[in-house]
């Protein structure tokens, strides 16, 4: 017994400054919480506080771009492409959602201080969720996003709206979280480890099979809830629409990529195909076409839903259900890559695609914020109604962005998905020819209610006394990074994407094509 | 004789499904955090007999941690749920419907 355990310790793979990013941003969280208990009636320090935490992060995670993908902690966190490339998107949004916010903050009475750190906490939550490299780490990142997220939902607490968002949020979420321990909990009872390496090491041979794959599937259930995939978007509209504007940005966005992070992890990396083991062949041909059906049924739900909604947050919310359909779609690419280079191309396209959809979607909301005034009161299509040439600045990046989310050439909608549409392209699979498709389908039905909104603000006549909102300097800023971030993603992405475009630390790969 | 690997997980599936349809079932919001967490504990059993099984510490490391995340999640919830009350004096999720079609 002591041998065993000496033998263990003597060369343990530390690797502590691995994480020093994800440290950063929890130790601003906790700077923030501190003082904000001790000057308690500041209203943008906080804010200033947090944006710098976030720079600082920003800073070490680049400075360790260049270094080949490492693991650490014993292997518990890994450093490659996939959490670095995902890693900047979080920074990215909790910042540009703390910009956002500041216009709903200086409206209403909500503890702002609290609200920066449970902000700070979640996109701590998000990082150890893309750089989590054993189930354990992945779980409590994906706990320490939702129970801040929870909490951010119901923030108006005397609002009945986002009282009834923050329960319907808490009680789904965690239904779906013990879906997602069950499946970890059989998977390591399958293999015998947590660690994903070593379990993409054992799907060729696992100890029970059977276990193996109802594991997945319970995992598949309970991802599929956090990135809201049909038939587990059910949650999505109501939450969205009832939780504060900024709040729901950051859910659309952050959360979904987050979990976009450990479901590729889990899924790509961990359950990879080993050609001629018959175990492993059939596990990933199993997970491939179950995500494949979803992915299909996510888009058009998530489309057709959206055409029919009078309010703009939920037919964002519904636009949301769609993105997230057609990211599956990269990821699928990625599950079927033929090599390391494919893989991780595909997995880079996934990570480009939430960054266009992020800088997008946080652009729309920013201004549906605004717009929306105290307590989101207007957010019907109607409030929407020939505000174009009164206010022809926001108008006019609204449409901006909704074109973004429509895909329009030169728009970063549309590099991003035309990079995440080409590994399934590219697999020549049908049923993966059939998903694109289905999403080129989808992208024309979606062309609706994206012009139905620019048509509104534009050729309806107003009936009642409308005032154009002044842009305050924080929004104004939040509007620049993110047009900023839609054209030059649009039309300069090559970079960006060879950025991404690094190896992952998923070691175990056998090419060869399904038989 | 000691129970096998076979009748723990049997156990724990079955505690997993009644939560689960409890949670699906049930009307009050609290009763249905109580069925979350006895999802929650049907799992831990499932983690400590893999845990026996392969004599490995990960799966009792890993019951810790949902131990405390359960408990963080509690008060969180309670929160909510007591703020919510606040709001309509019911508990009913059947209550919980402004935001609808």
């Amino acid at each position: 017994m002591n041998t065993i355990l000496l033998q263990n310790l003597v060369n343990p793979n530390v690797n502590l400054p691995i994480v020093l990013p994800e440290m950063i941003v929890a130790l601003t969280g906790v700077i923030v919480m501190l003082y904000d208990s001790f000057v308690p009636r500041q209203r943008s320090v906080t804010g200033a506080i947090s944006l710098i935490g976030l720079a600082i992060s920003a800073f070490f995670l680049v400075s360790m771009w260049n270094d080949a993908p490492q693991t650490g902690w014993n292997g518990m966190i890994a450093s490659d492409g996939l959490r670095l490339s995902f890693t900047i998107v979080f920074l990215l949004v909790s910042a540009v959602t703390i910009l956002i916010s500041s216009v709903w903050a200086d409206n209403e009475d909500v503890p702002i201080g609290e609200y920066h750190a449970l902000l700070l906490f979640a996109t701590f939550g998000m990082m150890f969720m893309a750089s989590g490299n054993d189930l354990v780490i992945i779980f409590l990142g994906l706990e320490t996003l939702s129970i801040a997220t929870y909490v951010m939902a119901g923030l108006r607490r005397g609002d009945l709206k986002s009282n009834e968002s923050a329960m319907k949020y808490f009680i789904l979420g965690s239904f779906a979280s013990a879906f997602l321990l069950y499946g970890m909990a059989l998977i390591y009872g399958a293999t015998g480890s947590t660690n994903i390496t070593e379990i993409a090491l054992k799907v060729a041979n696992p100890n029970f099979p059977a276990l193996l794959l109802v594991g997945g599937a319970m995992m598949i259930v309970g991802f599929g809830f956090k990135v809201a995939t049909v038939p587990f978007h059910v949650w999505t509209p109501d939450v969205y629409e009832g939780a504060p504007t900024p709040v729901t940005a950051f859910m659309a966005v952050g959360s979904k990529s987050a979990a976009f992070a450990s479901f590729l992890r889990v899924f790509v990396l961990g359950f990879p195909l080993i050609a001629g083991v018959q175990a492993s062949e059939f596990l990933h041909e199993s997970w491939v076409t179950a995500l494949s059906v979803m992915a299909i049924l996510t888009m058009t739900v998530g489309n057709i839903a959206a055409i029919l909604q009078d309010n703009v947050k939920r037919m964002l919310a519904y636009s949301s259900i769609a993105h997230a359909g057609y990211a599956m779609v990269g990821f699928i690419g990625a599950g079927m890559a033929k090599n390391m280079q494919q893989r991780d191309a595909a997995i880079a396209a996934v990570a480009f695609y939430m960054l266009t959809y992020a800088v997008t979607n946080l652009g729309a909301f920013a201004i549906v914020t605004l717009l929306g005034q105290k307590n989101d009161r207007r957010t019907a299509f109607e409030d929407y109604n020939g505000i174009g040439f009164r206010a022809p600045a926001l108008a006019f990046t609204l449409s901006l962005f909704m074109l973004s989310l429509l895909g329009l050439p030169l728009t970063a909608g549309f590099m991003g998905k035309v990079m995440v549409f080409r590994p399934a392209l590219e697999a020549n699979n049908l049923l993966l020819t059939v998903m694109v498709i289905a999403a080129a389908v989808n992208t024309a039905i979606s062309a609706y209610y994206y012009l139905r909104l620019i048509v509104v603000m534009f050729f309806r006549e107003r009936t009642t006394d409308w005032l154009a909102p002044r842009i305050p300097t924080a929004l104004t800023a939040a509007l620049l990074i993110t047009v900023l971030g839609v054209l030059y993603f649009g039309i300069f992405s090559d970079g960006v994407i060879e950025k991404f475009s690094k190896s992952s630390v998923g070691t175990v790969f056998k090419a060869g094509t399904r038989p | 004789m000691e129970p096998s690997l076979a009748s723990y997980l049997a156990l724990s599936g079955i505690l997993f499904t009644i939560g689960a349809v409890g949670v699906i079932f049930k009307r009050n919001a609290i009763g249905m955090f109580m069925c979350i967490e006895l999802m929650l504990n049907a799992v831990n059993l499932t983690f400590v007999a893999f845990s026996r099984y392969y004599a490995d510490v990960t799966g009792q490391l890993f019951v810790f941690m949902v131990m405390s995340v359960a408990a963080a999640e509690a008060a969180v919830g309670l929160g909510i749920i007591i703020s919510f009350f606040r709001n309509r004096v019911s508990v009913d999720v059947d209550d919980a419907s402004i935001l609808k079609n």
